[in-house]
């Protein structure tokens, strides 16, 4: 017998890994060569979905390119002009906001009518910035409808902000619980939306995750926590606002949970361990998605009964007063959540809304 | 090809050189196959093209289900092939055929120890044994054909080992400051495309790679050892090569040099036969073409049937073989039956109902599909009879409410296709909580992961007050987790995630099947893809 030589051996599996780089590369062009008008979660794999695996035609929820970016422009060269406060802010701070809270839009002229009221994204996002967008992207199992899944339009909206803004470059990331992070980023609709938008996705690699001091720390001393995550220049942190049975609510702390390895562990002193993580984490600014809110059986849903449409968006640097302001929406107070009692005895933030400068901005009036 | 080689036979076609070629082309196919299983990547039908094509295990599977499967015609291609050109599949196609002659280990001037001419009746016993079995509705013995062993040991053997390989490479690697970017890059965009997202744990890994590199190192004895003697897909296709259009001949300018009995893989060429054949143990490979100075091997066109050799099994053998199966079959009967379920035999969605025992071909294709690797190829938990079949261990994986990849890509409809939404309300088995274990029950520490983690809308775990047994105090806002049992899928995504060291303080057991019109129903109108 004639057989393989070791140079035929070696020629073939450099032909071989050449190949797979090559399909890489085909891929590759193929994703920004053919632009679909809507996430489509899915569409080449074995798995079917029903119900809840296309995204239907919404009314509610405009595509990011279609009609409102002149009405947003608008809104961002006047920040108050098509604005209403309904809640008068402090005398004698005009300078930028503490917290906007804006309602009534769609998400993209939230957004934009809520940073311009802070000052812009220019504010947070210096010329050659690296932003990371944490939405969240808890589990590939529903699309956004059921508000288990931070809102498509506006993570994709801040992703174009940063980038206006000047960023260098703009990721997008999550650890899903249920499902592998390409299906969930696929059926949030946030894989597609950010892709049109100039963003990447990145699905977090297990060689990230470092294990980092928490100086601040009062139950956790240190952590594994994803490194650019620690490392970026701009951290967007976009919780949804959804009912969580230990934390209560999963808002915007509760959302640092994405970044690290081992989330289980952290249960048994919830409250507490997310406010450490935030004292390590620090997110630039927290934006907290309550277009839809998810009222019961999160965080993983999966019935439009237990979904409440709000159109709201709360913009703040200070994730304390977020969280705090997100939790009235649910008929809650601080104290009644461990992670904002814990964070504001932490001094993170503040929660008493009654002393901070407010803007409420109502986009439909 | 080195140019002295060319030189000495420009006159020749290199027989050799193609199958080579043809055997580099199919046994790469069938690695981009094994890639591509992976749920998300290729249609099903592309996937299940090895096992299609593979006849043994086509019909053991129609035999034991006594159902017809209209894709397992495909499988005929491969007997046409056969009865046209001899056992081709052996000498050019079949993977681990290519891998053998890789891993020839009789390249220089070493020793061949041929066994006895007997131990070739061992495959054909085999074959015997496998499709007797089957009309008995098992199919145990089909661990044994080479497509199946292959793609199972590479599933659940030797991809996550050599995934473990490059993770241990990348995180040594990524120490190195310079190097960061580019492993970075090499493990966002390069690994996703060969490795899980998430890396894949199977249990008893050595086990099958242990029966793997056993099949290769038997080619220490002779070339092609589990070809000539064992394979139970050889025999197949051997016993219809008795009757092949083209068969080897050798003419009459045979000068009784050897050559060609001497390069044999197989070692069928009998010198003291004037250098003849047998059909059934030629793998069509053309060496002897290539290599006889004279042009006295010829394949030559003709009708008829091959003699039969004194290892091919007599009549009397047969009889005594299909008694024995029969008797194996008898002991190798365990309870696995819907009315005394194993407590942890749970199956992939909806397999239980559609009878995965008999259907089922050991392919691993299932696991390999299986984004959380839940399925695991069955040790004990399904018995003798259910050795290798697919069962999910919750404590490594769960099964993913977004997914239905097993059913889809399941070449014999072992684990029905059903669509995402049916999947969805196909129950698995049952959480049950181990108060004295779970921590919010034993220690009254809160910790909900369990019901955080119940993909159910409704969620099949509630969290409640917990009783005062013993008069110590119970913190205000702690609250127990309880099993709602009828909206309990089973899914085992609790058990996975459950934070108590060691066992889970959740675990799934089987449920009772007394069958069901409705799911009968549901099989038979499978959803198409």
């Amino acid at each position: 017998m004639n057989h393989l030589t070791r140079r035929q051996l070696l020629r073939l599996v450099s032909v071989g890994v050449g190949a797979l780089s090559i399909e890489q590369l085909l891929a590759a062009c193929g994703e920004t060569a053919t632009p679909t008008s809507l996430p489509q979660p899915l569409a080449s794999t074995p798995t079917q979905l029903s119900a809840t695996g296309t995204l239907p035609a919404n009314t509610d929820n405009t595509p990011i390119e279609a009609p409102t970016p002149t009405e947003a422009m608008k809104a961002l060269m006047t920040p108050t002009a098509s604005s209403k406060n309904t809640l008068a802010a402090p005398a004698g701070k005009s300078g930028a906001k503490y917290m906007v809270v804006a309602r009534g839009g769609e998400p993209e002229v939230l957004a934009r009518q809520a940073f311009a009221a802070l000052g812009g994204m220019e504010a947070f996002v210096k010329k050659g910035a690296d932003v990371i967008i944490k939405p969240n992207i808890c589990t590939a199992y529903h699309t956004y409808e059921y508000a288990t899944t931070t809102n498509p339009w506006l993570v994709a909206a801040l992703v174009k902000m940063a980038l206006e803004a000047g960023a260098r470059r703009v990721r997008v990331m999550d650890s899903p619980f249920g499902g592998e992070p390409k299906e969930a980023y696929a059926i949030s609709g946030i894989a597609d939306l950010v892709a049109k938008a100039g963003g990447t996705m990145e699905v977090m690699s297990n060689l990230k995750f470092k294990k980092t001091d928490i100086p601040k720390g009062k139950a956790m001393t240190s952590w594994a926590i994803y490194e650019d995550i620690l490392k970026a220049d701009v951290l967007i942190n976009v919780p949804i606002a959804k009912v969580h049975s230990l934390a209560g609510l999963t808002l915007g702390m509760k959302n640092l949970m994405g970044v690290i390895l081992y989330r289980e562990d952290i249960h048994m002193n919830l409250g507490q361990m997310l406010a450490d993580l935030a004292s390590r984490i620090n997110p630039t600014v927290t934006v907290v998605d309550a277009v839809r809110i998810l009222v019961d059986h999160g965080p993983t849903g999966g019935s439009l009964n237990d979904v409440k449409k709000l159109d709201t968006l709360i913009v703040s640097k200070d994730i304390v007063a977020a969280d705090t302001y997100a939790a009235s929406l649910f008929g809650k107070k601080p104290d009644d959540l461990d992670t904002i009692t814990a964070a504001a005895a932490m001094g993170l933030g503040s929660s008493d809304l009654s002393s901070l400068n407010i803007e409420e901005i109502n986009v439909g009036a | 090809m080195a140019p002295d080689r060319v030189s000495q036979k420009a006159v020749h076609l290199h027989w050799r050189t193609a199958r080579k070629w043809v055997q580099v082309l199919f046994f790469g196919v069938f690695i981009l196959l094994f890639i591509g299983a992976r749920r998300g990547s290729w249609a099903p039908w592309i996937i299940n093209l090895p096992m299609r094509l593979d006849p043994l295990t086509m019909l053991a599977n129609t035999l034991a289900s006594r159902s017809w499967l209209s894709s397992s015609l495909l499988a005929l291609l491969t007997l046409l092939l056969t009865i046209i050109l001899g056992r081709v599949w052996c000498g050019w196609i079949c993977p681990l055929g290519s891998l053998l002659d890789l891993f020839n280990f009789h390249s220089g001037k070493k020793r061949v120890i041929n066994p006895a001419e007997g131990w070739r009746l061992v495959k054909y016993s085999l074959l015997v044994a496998v499709l007797t079995a089957a009309i008995f509705a098992n199919l145990s013995l089909l661990v044994f054909d080479p497509i199946t062993l292959l793609w199972r040991s590479l599933s659940a053997s030797l991809w996550p080992a050599l995934d473990t390989a490059v993770s241990a490479v990348e995180k040594t690697l990524f120490a190195i400051p310079f190097l960061q970017d580019p492993i970075t890059a090499f493990d966002g965009g390069i690994r996703p495309l060969v490795f899980p997202q998430t890396p894949a744990l199977y249990r008893d890994g050595a086990l099958y790679a242990l029966v793997f590199f056993g099949i290769l190192g038997l080619n220490v004895f002779t070339p092609r050892f589990w070809c000539r003697y064992l394979c139970p897909l050889g025999a197949f296709l051997g016993l219809i090569s008795k009757v092949s259009i083209f068969h080897r001949q050798v003419n009459e300018s045979c000068k009784s040099c050897g050559v060609c009995a001497a390069n044999c893989p197989t070692a069928t060429i009998d010198p003291n036969r004037q250098f003849a054949s047998d059909p059934g143990e030629c793998i069509v490979c053309m060496d002897c073409i290539d290599d006889c100075p004279r042009q006295s091997n010829t394949f030559v066109a003709g009708f008829g049937m091959a003699r039969w050799n004194t290892y091919d099994p007599s009549r009397r053998q047969v009889i005594g073989l299909i008694g024995a199966t029969v008797v194996g079959v008898a002991l190798a009967q365990s309870p696995v039956d819907p009315n005394h379920p194993q407590p942890h035999l749970i199956q992939p969605p909806g397999a239980r109902e559609n009878g995965l025992l008999e259907k089922c071909i050991r392919c691993g294709e299932c696991s390999r599909a299986c984004p959380t690797n839940a399925i695991q190829p069955a040790t004990g938990e399904a018995g003798l009879v259910g050795l290798w079949t697919p069962v999910l261990i919750t404590r490594l994986g769960y099964c993913d409410y977004s997914c239905n990849a097993c059913g889809q890509v399941c070449p014999v409809q072992a684990i029905p296709p059903l669509s995402l939404a049916d999947k969805r309300t196909e129950i698995l088995g049952v959480a049950v909580i181990d108060q004295n274990r779970c921590i919010a029950w034993a220690q009254h520490k809160p910790c909900i992961v369990c019901e955080e983690m119940c993909p159910v809308p409704e969620k099949a775990i509630t969290l409640e007050k917990p009783p005062s047994s013993d008069g110590s105090p119970i913190p205000d806002r702690l609250r127990v987790p309880r099993v709602l049992t009828d909206q309990c899928i089973g899914c085992g995504i609790c058990e996975y995630r459950c934070p108590v060291g060691g066992e889970a303080a959740i675990r799934i057991y089987s449920v009772k099947w007394h069958g069901s019109l409705e799911a009968k129903e549901l099989l038979d109108t499978p959803e198409t893809t």
